[in-house]
């Protein structure tokens, strides 16, 4: 059971590290190749992936169905000096032979001397810290941390709304309901009230007559009642005009009146 | 003289009461561009469609407070196009839920003399306005961009304003009663034009 958890992990990972591989290899590309073309957000992004999949390597790694790895030993079994085509395939050209020079390099579990010396100097220096001070300096850091955090997110957002005040304003609320009233009652269209409109209706046409006794309103009510003919309906026309600027409160009272004494109910 | 509710009327044969679920809202003359653009984007692959209408609104009074609303609708560009007849109902008050405003609406068309014969029948023009812009299409919505014009001379439709310096816009489908599931597809098209244009219900008696 242990032995299918280790082939599992070690699948895994080799997955995930190939992934790695890919990855620095397109950015590797991309630094020798386009380095004139190249833009910050772009160079972000390359190391933004890489991170990511430093990341998911970690917890990979910390996984709590991996065996602890720490207390697997690798062993080489067979050092030999001749070329050995599967490692080439494997490794892609880079490691044609697996002999004594090659199996120090790749089997290492040391660090680099450099590296050593400056764990083995942050190790004393964590040791000399006595706890409470070792405390108080992770508070003033991840204090210092969420400031910052706060400060950039503040800036980000006054930038975003102040970009969006300016584009914001593509319709306007008071616009939209006068246009919506317009169409559904005819606010503002009406075509009863200026007077100027009054005073310059023409009989023109029977047709065109027809359409303008219909604008001005209810005068027309006693006339069409009667059978539809052309002459009382020009007829109407001329009465309507002479009756319409200064008479149409009244005019309307008395139409109605006579429209609900009319014999023929609508 | 309204239909009554949908709900309320026996199917006594005839055609079935369509319904018109609308959402409206408007856009600034300068916004119109990247309006049609986005429209041009999200709608179905046709040609871009302009009009020109004249729409004329006819209201009959009886005796009953309420009148008798009937629109028309000519095309003043394309020719040979029949008139439209249009019967728009009060809007339903459905529960919250539905996100579009919902009337009964039935259309018909007719030959040119239309309004002679509203005229005969004892209509009277209430209003008029001409509309001026494009029509998208997506399935069965259909999305209007336009302009209202109001007309200086009754009659003479060559002597328009612009009513404001917006362009309605109007997101509508005409479907059988009940089908609910239209207006949360006419609502997750409205969050597409966000925040060019806001679409929603707006209730016409509210602004009386």
């Amino acid at each position: 059971r242990e032995e299918k958890q280790l082939e599992l992990t070690l699948e895994a990972l080799i997955s995930q590290v190939a992934d790695l591989k890919n990855s620095l290899v397109s950015f590797i590309y991309k630094l020798e190749n386009e380095y004139d073309r190249l833009t910050w957000p772009s160079v972000l992004d390359s190391f933004a992936l890489l991170s990511g999949q430093l990341n998911t390597l970690n917890k990979v790694l910390k996984h709590e169905k991996t065996p602890l790895l720490r207390n697997q030993v690798i062993i080489p079994l067979v050092l030999s000096p001749d070329r050995d085509e599967e490692i080439m395939r494997q490794t892609e050209g880079r490691v044609p032979v697996f002999s004594h020079e090659v199996v120090p390099d790749h089997l290492r579990t040391k660090p680099d001397p450099e590296v050593e010396e400056q764990e083995k100097q942050l190790i004393t220096d964590a040791a000399r810290i006595s706890p409470d001070g070792a405390q108080k300096q992770i508070q003033s850091l991840n204090k210092m941390c969420s400031n910052l955090l706060e400060k950039i997110s503040k800036e980000e957002r006054e930038s975003e709304s102040g970009g969006l005040r300016q584009n914001k304003q593509t319709f306007n609320p008071t616009d939209t309901n006068a246009l919506v009233a317009a169409v559904a009652f005819g606010k503002g269209l009406s075509n009863r009230r200026p007077p100027g409109s009054g005073g310059s209706v023409q009989s023109g046409q029977p047709g065109a007559g027809a359409i303008i006794a219909g604008a001005s309103g209810m005068q027309q009510v006693p006339m069409s009642s009667a059978p539809a003919q052309q002459q009382p309906m020009l007829a109407g026309v001329q009465m309507a005009q002479a009756g319409q600027p200064g008479k149409m409160p009244s005019g309307i009272k008395t139409n109605i009146k006579s429209a609900s004494m009319h014999p023929y109910q609508r | 003289m309204e239909a009554p509710p949908v709900t309320m009327m026996p199917v006594t044969g005839g055609t079935i009461n369509m319904m018109e679920y609308l959402l409206q809202g408007s856009v600034l003359d300068q916004s119109l561009e990247s309006l049609l653009h986005r429209l041009r984007g999200l709608c179905d692959n046709m040609e871009p469609e302009t009009f020109l209408d004249h729409e004329m609104v006819f209201l009959l009074k009886g005796q009953q407070a309420s009148p008798f609303v009937l629109r028309a609708r000519r095309s003043m560009d394309k020719s040979g196009m029949p008139w439209h007849l249009r019967y728009l109902g009060q809007p339903e008050i459905g529960d919250k839920n539905r996100h579009a405003l919902v009337r009964n609406c039935v259309d018909i068309a007719t030959s040119d003399n239309l309004t002679d014969f509203l005229v005969e029948m004892g209509f009277r023009m209430d209003h008029e306005f001409v509309a001026k812009g494009h029509v998208f299409r997506k399935g069965i919505m259909k999305i209007v961009v336009y302009k209202i014009f109001r007309i200086l001379m009754p009659g003479n439709t060559d002597s328009i304003e612009p009513l404001s310096l917006s362009y309605l816009v109007e997101l509508n489908v005409v479907a059988p009663a009940g089908q609910d599931v239209v207006s949360d597809d006419m609502r997750n098209f409205a969050e597409q034009l966000k925040p060019l244009v806001h679409l929603e219900k707006i209730d016409p008696k509210r602004l009386m």
